[in-house]
């Protein structure tokens, strides 16, 4: 048996998904060990080779493709423990860095305070060099500053260095220069270098975006080397694959030299997964929710192609790499509710977290969370949390409660309940309009993947609140981003920033930056061991009105750009800006501007086969469980619903709502709304019963 | 009897209706930030968006720029009195004019009114100062004008849209006294926000009806208004008191003039009474009322919960009165472009009168604005450009109690809710090459939390047919951020141009500068915050770590902080220095 392994690192737990090559997927979950994230990893193979009562290393060796979602990067930022790093940065403005864009996040909190650099000011080394704004030289390099901060960096012990000079996106020779002298005078740093990393424009975006990757360069680099190094002790011949921020998978090796790519790849796996459990009922668009313990992340799929950001943030830094445009708001189960002085009703963002964690615990929290809520409403069983592993304890969510929302508002404790249940779950739907609504989209008309160990038990009100008629809640929802992990191609992303008014660019120019980003690619895939066979280009402009601020990127085709069809590429460029924001500009005769030309290559990976099951038949009742009282939110009191067992149901099952669906780490409660249907891969699809036809169809076939 | 469907009021929906009107109004920024042209909104983010009900009262904001934000509910409500019946579905109205309750010419604002099932139910309303709006000098600041008509087109309520037919006659007439294309196409924009909003309350109302709707704001209006009570209820009860002063007019050297402040703070309410301030100057030194009214409300704002929803509501118990006739509310047809930029000089009354009912709460001190509009031909372009130097004005804020004061934020009347230029977007966008943009060495006043840092840019003008307009404060002496509770004072704001012939010259804080030629060098200084508290109780490794950045300088350190450290190997003397501090 040949074996593919998903991993998924989270803050508490760290999940598995163990793939089959008969199509059969097994779900694992072990304790995160956040000194040594590889430790809470290879307990997990531990245990997939203890549960088939074989050696690790006997097993280890029939594992193909090991695919690894790390946050070690992403930890390193947000505790501030990152390498030592130094910056060479032009003269003049060392302190861009350290500036950003000028402004307070929180305009009203005067207690507010600026960002840490990740590069304090005494290792930013200034040097004298200048180009303009089109690449030209104004003032040679004065290699000697070079050779000073080598001095200075040395003495000081920097474990990173990062280059970025004013305009080097267009043209990168005195940046070249200064890497030079920094690879031979100290040759064992980590270096990145601006206009390698991020050739576009935008100094503050490119000096953050560089200081990043060094600063998390060296961390990410001993992770993964010690990592291969324990898995090539056991005898592990398959292939390892790293989780990218961009939802696609890189390998170990460029993973190191590009470490920023891994610094939001956490939720990344989750439109991937998206996507394969769409495609299966014939879907290519898709929204996806992942509701954990204390956040909620929120994606938007068109087309099979997951909305995509330049404009990323870690702890108020600006990372312009291409990143999965995901949402991530304060909502999950350990959200803590409270009254404000206006004597309203909140949910978070503070979280109880694994610990104390939600009243019900009886871990010694106290206030009242949306777990707490939950299993008052009757949407948990107090004896068959985690799988009856873990009871819960009713009297402590009553009472917090109680004294902390519902004696102040006056309310009873279900009313208090129920309020703390309907107030998260439209902070949930807001999460949602930002990735839709925002973004020109009407989550209408999208179905909503639901997943994470919170998310099933909400959805139906977010999906009512934003008007969605009918969810996916997949069989592997409480591991989602582990199994998005196995589903994700190979992928990099190039950029060259090539500012020119559309109709007096030069046509050779425009296609030789594209050939030359091409063939970038291809080296890099071909590290890879993917051939030329399983390469797919997808070649995108961005672009605006002239003396506009920012951007509109489109989707351009290679006959496009080799026969320099500059009209055809406008005629992409209205109907998408009037799309976003509701004008265009076509009948004016307004210029366009072109700002950045980009790459995103990718390469095929072989996927794994999930077991269909075949006969669909509509009766539930081998699964049913029991009844028992279920507040229904709508009706708002308590009624009797069916219980049904979530691994015992059946291809074609057909359960009408108000019922719950149980599994071992997750709750689906399906309100009076809807009906659910269980597909041939045992995912769930809830629809609104009203639209029964239209929905039905598409999951039996 | 008809049944009243309005009694029974769902908390929960409340606070539904509040997050659901601040996402629409942050959408309807959206859209103004990617689609407007001139670098002052889409790059800086000069302007705001809001939504109101039929009565015109507040719903929610989003206030990149606060001080033009609340004066939109004054010209909202002033719009609703002036068409009375006359307002239709498909109205797009225009306004500016200070006189009828707006903050300042150059601030163009689009209403629109909102029908639901025939009945008017809300408004929505973008904001965002223009490139332009005619009058003596281009880019809309004009020190030398004494009366309105002297600054620019006065726009008061005009239909540019009446029942969704668009109006040719008035746009053309409007947007003929105005220099640059541009800002019709930002005005564009922001009716493209206004559809947006429209879209947003369109489908609440929808969703839960009208009568639901109308009942539900209300308990939203009473719900913000006893959380801003309790806040206020929190400050001791009495009257405090506090001067400042704001320098010269731009006619006479040498001149102030008093803004006097008195607070009187009884149970939930709060007074602002401005008896005493100076009567109106000659010149644009003067701000109309809803600009003085937008800078106590912001201030205000900084000094309460940060959470509060913005509506109505939290208005409620602030009362003010500012006499008519005094360089704060300034009587027709008096100038008042700087009207925006008093908030400084107002703000520092309001933090140093509250600072002894509220010492926690309050700032010290924030630098206050000298800004340099320019205009000119891009050469490279052969197109008109214009630029306020939002990376060159914005200085240090006054440290709080228990944080340093926040760097390079700049003025308080945008709450550091303004963006600086991107360093190579700058280069793009305008004919400059930049030289230096970097923090100031002790420009933050010292104190146990030091005042935010200050900024030195330096740029290389390559425009053609220059010109430019400054109008600021913080170059005199008297004018520095002031420090509190023992923090000092931050540095002052300097300026000068530095001609291709070697010929340096030093501007006004107020003057117009004609033919600047290509080649000549912009320097500018922005100042520091304020300190807050004894230096010597700042932790010495604290100052260390500024010592080592550059930001305090080895001789401050000793002088203003008790620090005693060797300039070489940066080592402490602790001995020397707990001699100096006392210890």
């Amino acid at each position: 048996m040949r074996y593919k392994i998903g991993i998924d690192v989270g803050g508490t737990f760290t999940d598995f998904l163990l793939a089959r090559e008969d199509g059969t997927t097994q779900i694992y979950k072990v304790l995160s060990t956040p000194d040594d994230p590889s430790t809470g990893l290879m307990n997990g193979l531990q245990e997939m080779a203890r549960d088939r009562n074989i050696s690790l290393e006997e097993f280890i060796g029939d594992v193909e493709t090991i695919v690894h979602g790390t946050t070690v990067t992403t930890n390193a930022v947000l505790t501030y423990r990152g390498a030592k790093t130094g910056l060479l940065t032009t003269q003049g403005v060392r302190d861009a860095l350290e500036m950003r864009r000028g402004i307070r996040e929180e305009q009203f909190n005067n207690r507010y305070p600026n960002v840490e650099p990740l590069v304090p000011r005494y290792l930013r080394y200034p040097v004298e060099e200048r180009l303009d704004y089109k690449g030209e030289l104004l003032t040679p390099i004065r290699e000697q500053d070079v050779h000073g901060a080598v001095q200075h960096f040395t003495k000081e012990g920097v474990e990173a260095i990062a280059i970025c000079f004013m305009n080097s996106f267009a043209n990168r020779a005195h940046e070249e220069i200064a890497a030079k002298i920094i690879r031979e005078k100290m040759p064992n740093v980590y270096l990145t270098v601006s206009s390698t990393l991020l050739p576009s424009i935008r100094f503050y975006d490119r000096i953050s975006t560089t200081v990043l990757n060094s600063y998390v360069g060296p961390i990410l680099r001993s992770y993964l080397t010690s990592l291969l190094r324990r898995l090539k002790e056991i005898g592990f011949r398959g292939v390892l694959l790293i989780m990218q921020s961009n939802g696609g998978v890189v390998s170990p090796e460029i993973a190191i030299d590009h470490a920023a790519v891994t610094l939001l790849s956490g939720p990344a796996g989750g439109p991937v997964a998206g996507i394969a459990y769409t495609a299966i009922q014939g879907y290519r668009d898709c929204i996806t929710i992942d509701m954990g313990g204390t956040s909620f992340d929120a994606a938007l799929i068109k087309n099979q192609t997951p909305l995509v950001t330049t404009e990323g943030e870690i702890n108020r830094l600006r990372l312009a790499l291409p990143m999965l445009n995901i949402v991530t708001i304060g909502a999950g189960g350990g959200s803590i509710g409270w009254i404000d002085e206006g004597g309203l009703l909140r949910m978070g963002p503070q979280s109880a977290g694994a610990k104390p964690g939600p009243a019900c615990y009886d871990l010694g929290g106290e206030l009242p969370t949306c777990t707490d809520a939950d299993l008052l409403l009757g949407y948990l069983d107090k004896n068959y949390f985690a799988g009856g592993k873990m009871p819960l304890n009713e009297e402590k969510a009553i009472g917090a409660i109680k004294t902390h929302i519902a004696d102040k508002s006056k309310m009873d404790v279900i009313e208090a309940a129920a309020g703390m249940y309907h107030v998260i779950n439209v902070n949930m739907a807001a999460g949602v309009r930002e990735v839709s609504v925002k973004r020109g989209q009407d989550p209408r008309d999208f179905p909503l993947v639901v997943a994470g160990g919170a998310g099933p038990n909400h959805a139906c009100m977010i999906a009512l609140e934003l008007e969605i008629p009918v969810m996916i809640v997949p069989k592997e929802s409480s591991i989602f981003c582990a199994a998005g992990m196995l589903m994700s191609d190979l992928q990099h992303n190039f950029v060259r920033t090539y500012a020119r008014l559309l109709d007096q660019m030069d046509p050779k120019k425009f296609r030789d930056l594209f050939v030359e980003m091409e063939n970038e690619g291809i080296a890099l895939l071909k590290t890879e061991r993917i051939p030329k066979d399983r390469i797919q280009f997808t070649y995108s402009t961005d672009m605006r009105y002239i003396k506009q601020y920012h951007e509109v990127n489109v989707v351009i085709s290679r006959e496009e750009i080799h026969q320099g069809k500059l009209t055809s590429i406008a005629k992409k460029f209205h109907p998408e800006h009037n799309r976003l924001y509701g004008y265009s500009l076509e009948e004016l005769g307004t210029p366009i501007e072109v700002i950045n030309l980009r790459l995103r290559c990718s390469g095929k990976t072989d996927k794994p086969k999930f077991l269909r099951m075949k006969g669909a038949r509509p009766d539930p009742s081998q699964a049913f469980k029991k009844k028992r009282k279920v507040y229904l939110p709508t009706k708002k009191r308590f009624h009797m619903v069916s219980v049904f067992d979530g691994d015992r149901l059946h291809y074609g099952n057909r359960i009408e709502g108000p019922a719950i669906i149980e599994q071992v780490n997750t709750t689906t409660f399906v309100s009076q709304e809807f009906s659910a249907i269980c597909d041939a891969y045992g995912s769930f699809t809830l629809y609104l019963k009203s639209r029964e036809r239209e929905f039905k169809g598409r999951v039996i076939k | 009897m008809k049944r009243s469907k309005q009694t029974v009021v769902d908390k929960i929906l409340v606070s539904v209706f509040q997050r659901r009107f601040k996402s629409i109004t942050e959408e309807m920024g959206l859209t103004l930030l990617r689609t407007t042209r001139s670098p002052i909104l889409n790059e800086a983010r000069d302007f705001v968006t809001g939504l109101y009900d039929a009565k015109g009262r507040m719903l929610e904001q989003t206030e990149y720029i606060p001080v033009l934000a609340f004066a939109l509910q004054p010209v909202c409500q002033y719009l609703v009195e002036y068409f009375g019946d006359e307002i239709y579905p498909g109205d797009v109205i225009l306004h500016n004019d200070v006189f009828t309750r707006g903050n300042q010419l150059a601030d163009i604002a689009v209403f629109k009114p909102i029908f639901y099932k025939g009945e008017l139910i809300s408004w929505a309303a973008c904001k965002g100062h223009q490139a332009d709006v005619g009058g003596a000098v281009s880019g809309g600041y004009n020190p030398q004008a004494r009366e309105i008509w002297q600054e620019g087109l006065r726009i008061t309520p005009v239909k540019i849209y009446e029942k969704g037919r668009f109006r040719k006659d008035v746009w053309d007439l409007i947007f003929s006294n105005i220099r640059y294309s541009i800002v019709e196409e930002d005005i564009r924009a922001e009716m493209g926000g206004c559809v947006v909003g429209e879209r947003g309350i369109l489908s609440l109302l929808e969703r839960y009806g009208r009568d639901v709707f109308k009942s539900h704001i209300e308990f939203l209006f009473n719900s913000t208004e006893k959380m801003m009570r309790s806040e206020i209820e929190a400050i001791p009860d009495g009257t405090y008191e506090a001067e400042s002063y704001v320098y010269y007019d731009g006619f006479h050297e040498g001149s102030k003039f008093k803004i006097q402040l008195t607070i009187t703070v009884k149970g939930t309410d709060i007074r602002f009474n401005y008896a005493g301030t100076d009567t109106q100057t000659e010149g644009f030194v003067n701000a109309p009322y809803g600009a003085s009214v937008s800078a106590i409300i912001l201030t205000f704002l900084m000094l309460v919960n940060p959470d509060m929803p913005h509506n109505d509501g939290m208005i409620r118990p602030i009362h003010i009165h500012i006499p008519e006739g005094t360089f704060l509310n300034v009587k027709f047809p008096g100038a008042s472009t700087f009207g925006n930029s008093i908030t400084g000089p107002h703000a520092d009354a309001i933090l140093k009168a509250l600072s002894k009912a509220i010492p926690q709460r309050v700032t010290a001190g924030w630098n206050r604005m000298l800004a340099f509009a320019i205009s000119g031909k891009d050469p490279r372009k052969g197109i008109p450009y214009v630029d306020i130097l939002f990376n060159a004005l914005k200085g240090g804020s006054g440290a709080p109690y228990g944080v340093d004061g926040y760097d390079h934020i700049g003025l308080i009347n945008c709450a550091g809710g303004i963006l600086a230029q991107d360093p190579e977007m700058f280069e793009l966008t305008d004919p400059h090459v930049l030289i230096k943009h970097e923090y100031v060495t002790d420009s933050g006043g010292a104190g146990r939390w030091r005042g935010g840092l200050g900024v030195e840019t330096i740029f290389k003008i390559y425009g053609e047919q220059v010109t430019g307009v400054t109008f600021g404060d913080g170059v005199d002496e008297e004018a520095r951020a002031f420090g509190l509770f023992g923090g000092k004072e931050g540095s002052l704001n300097k300026m000068k141009f530095i001609y291709p012939n070697g010929q340096v010259y030093y501007p006004k804080s107020k003057e117009i500068i004609k033919g600047i030629p290509p080649g000549t060098l912009f320097h500018e200084i922005a100042g520091g915050g304020g300190g807050y508290g004894d230096p010597f109780q700042r932790p010495v490794e604290k100052v260390l770590k500024d010592v080592q950045n550059g930001f305090v300088s080895f001789e401050k350190a000793r002088e203003d902080y008790g620090v005693v450290m060797d300039p070489l190997t940066y080592q402490v003397d602790e001995e020397e220095t707990r001699k100096l501090r006392g210890q």
